[in-house]
């Protein structure tokens, strides 16, 4: 299926200017039936570039969304077509723009902002910030877990949702919080201005290059056609 | 006990030790009178982790973002968001009080936004502008209102940008704006008004949550 796939995510800069790209075309063209040409084609050149699992995990969700709300602008115009369009054109944008940030691997980020040297501290927030997303629901899991052990009640009493899960949530969160930080400084981590260099480099290869052409031709060609 | 568990209980110890060791230096200033009162002081380590992962729930919480910004309605995203986007900032400034903790936080999720809705980077300038009125009124964050006050202005600051991205997308869009409008209430400067003060209430809210929480971490010694 990545028939132009080259082993290796796309670069993460490249990727969301991208996602750019999509987002902003695709909101300021949503009415014209052109816009759904070009996001139609950007999918297939995502697909093709190696994010077709990050678009099967899109698509769903902009059928879902999109047509409901495609829905509520058709009726609300009084059965206007290019209403419903635009909606659902806009929420193609959305999700489409979604999917090439996907593939973005959280090091790569971290990897790629250190190689322009961002300061350090950034880096680290952002890097703890896209890998924590998995253990937040783990432990999200685990105080409903315990809340339903307890028979505390349901979550959707503010008081019980305050103090059977959020406050258990953000005390287990300080608790991680801690230990992470011990972790980093004995691994040697700095926030200071001690010289460092990068493990492996994030390098723009000609496919990447291939890749952000390809969707600025779409647009031009969406805006001459 | 194993070899792990003995490690991370003597790095523990050891980090209790540098607490102890700055507490007792913090102390002998604060009797002598020579401690420095500095506004600016330097981030640890500990500090951006905390704000990192704080800043992920706020993420989490915030990720119906992508819907709600496709619905035309003024303010609908800062209402649908500003209980999280100021109940979790709130917190991390409670715990890390630096200047600058919510203009942090702001930017370890502007890469995010530029996912979910582009105009929502402008956040990190909506940051500066809170913390530097935080600044100016409250000279820092040992005050627990101070992070409230900042926390209630994060998001609704975000409204003009809102204001402008509807008259300029959905003025693009054209035709479907007569339509759009009939969910919307078009142009109804009341309409407008209300809702960013809706938007000031619920921050506000969330606010004053996130400060409840955090005392009550401060009290059962959580929060140092």
């Amino acid at each position: 299926m990545a028939f132009f796939r080259n082993k290796r995510n796309l670069y993460p800069l490249i990727a969301i200017a991208s996602a750019l790209l999509i987002m902003v075309f695709g909101l300021v063209m949503a009415r014209t039936v052109v816009c759904s040409y070009f996001l139609l084609g950007a999918l297939v050149w995502v697909i093709l570039f190696g994010c077709y699992k990050q678009a099967l995990k899109a698509l769903p969700l902009f059928i879902v969304f999109g047509g409901v709300f495609a829905l509520i602008a058709y009726f609300s115009s009084g059965k206007n077509f290019d209403s419903a369009l635009a909606m659902a054109n806009r929420f193609g944008a959305v999700f489409l723009a979604i999917v090439p940030s996907m593939s973005i691997q959280a090091v790569a980020m971290t990897r790629n902002l250190s190689q322009l040297h961002t300061p350090r501290g950034i880096t680290l927030g952002m890097l703890i910030t896209m890998s924590f997303i998995p253990v937040l629901r783990a432990e999200i899991k685990r105080v409903r877990e315990a809340m339903k052990t307890r028979g505390a009640g349901s979550i959707l009493n503010p008081k019980i949702f305050y103090r059977a899960f959020l406050i258990p949530l953000v005390t287990r969160l300080v608790d991680i919080s801690d230990t992470l930080a011990l972790s980093i400084e004995t691994r040697g981590f700095t926030l200071g201005k001690s010289k460092y260099t990068v493990y492996k480099k994030e390098a723009i290869n000609y496919m990447d290059v291939l890749y952000i052409l390809g969707l600025i031709a779409g647009i031009v060609l969406a805006v001459v056609l | 006990m194993t070899v792990r568990e003995k490690a991370i209980l003597e790095l523990v110890r050891l980090s209790e030790e540098e607490q102890r060791i700055a507490d007792i230096i913090e102390q002998e200033e604060a009797a002598s009178g020579n401690k420095k009162n500095k506004v600016f002081q330097k981030y640890m380590i500990k500090d951006i982790v905390f704000l990192a992962i704080i800043t992920c729930c706020t993420l989490v919480t915030g990720a119906i973002m992508p819907l709600l910004v496709n619905v035309p309605l003024f303010g609908i995203i800062q209402l649908g968001l500003g209980i999280q986007f100021s109940l979790f900032p709130v917190i991390g400034m409670m715990k890390v009080k630096k200047p600058f903790a919510l203009l942090l936080q702001s930017m370890f999720i502007s890469i995010f936004l530029v996912f979910m809705f582009p105009p929502m980077v402008l956040l990190i300038a909506c940051a500066l502008v809170a913390e530097l009125l935080t600044l100016l009124i409250f000279r820092g964050y040992k005050n627990d209102w101070a992070c409230v006050f900042a926390g209630t202005l994060y998001m609704p600051l975000t409204l003009p940008l809102l204001y402008m991205y509807y008259n300029v997308f959905y003025t693009v869009s054209g035709e479907e704006k007569a339509a759009v409008s009939m969910f919307i209430g078009g142009g109804n400067v009341g309409l407008t008004v209300g809702i960013s003060f809706a938007v000031i209430a619920v921050c506000f809210v969330g606010s004053v949550i996130g400060m409840v929480i955090a005392r009550e971490l401060k009290k059962a010694g959580k929060l140092k």
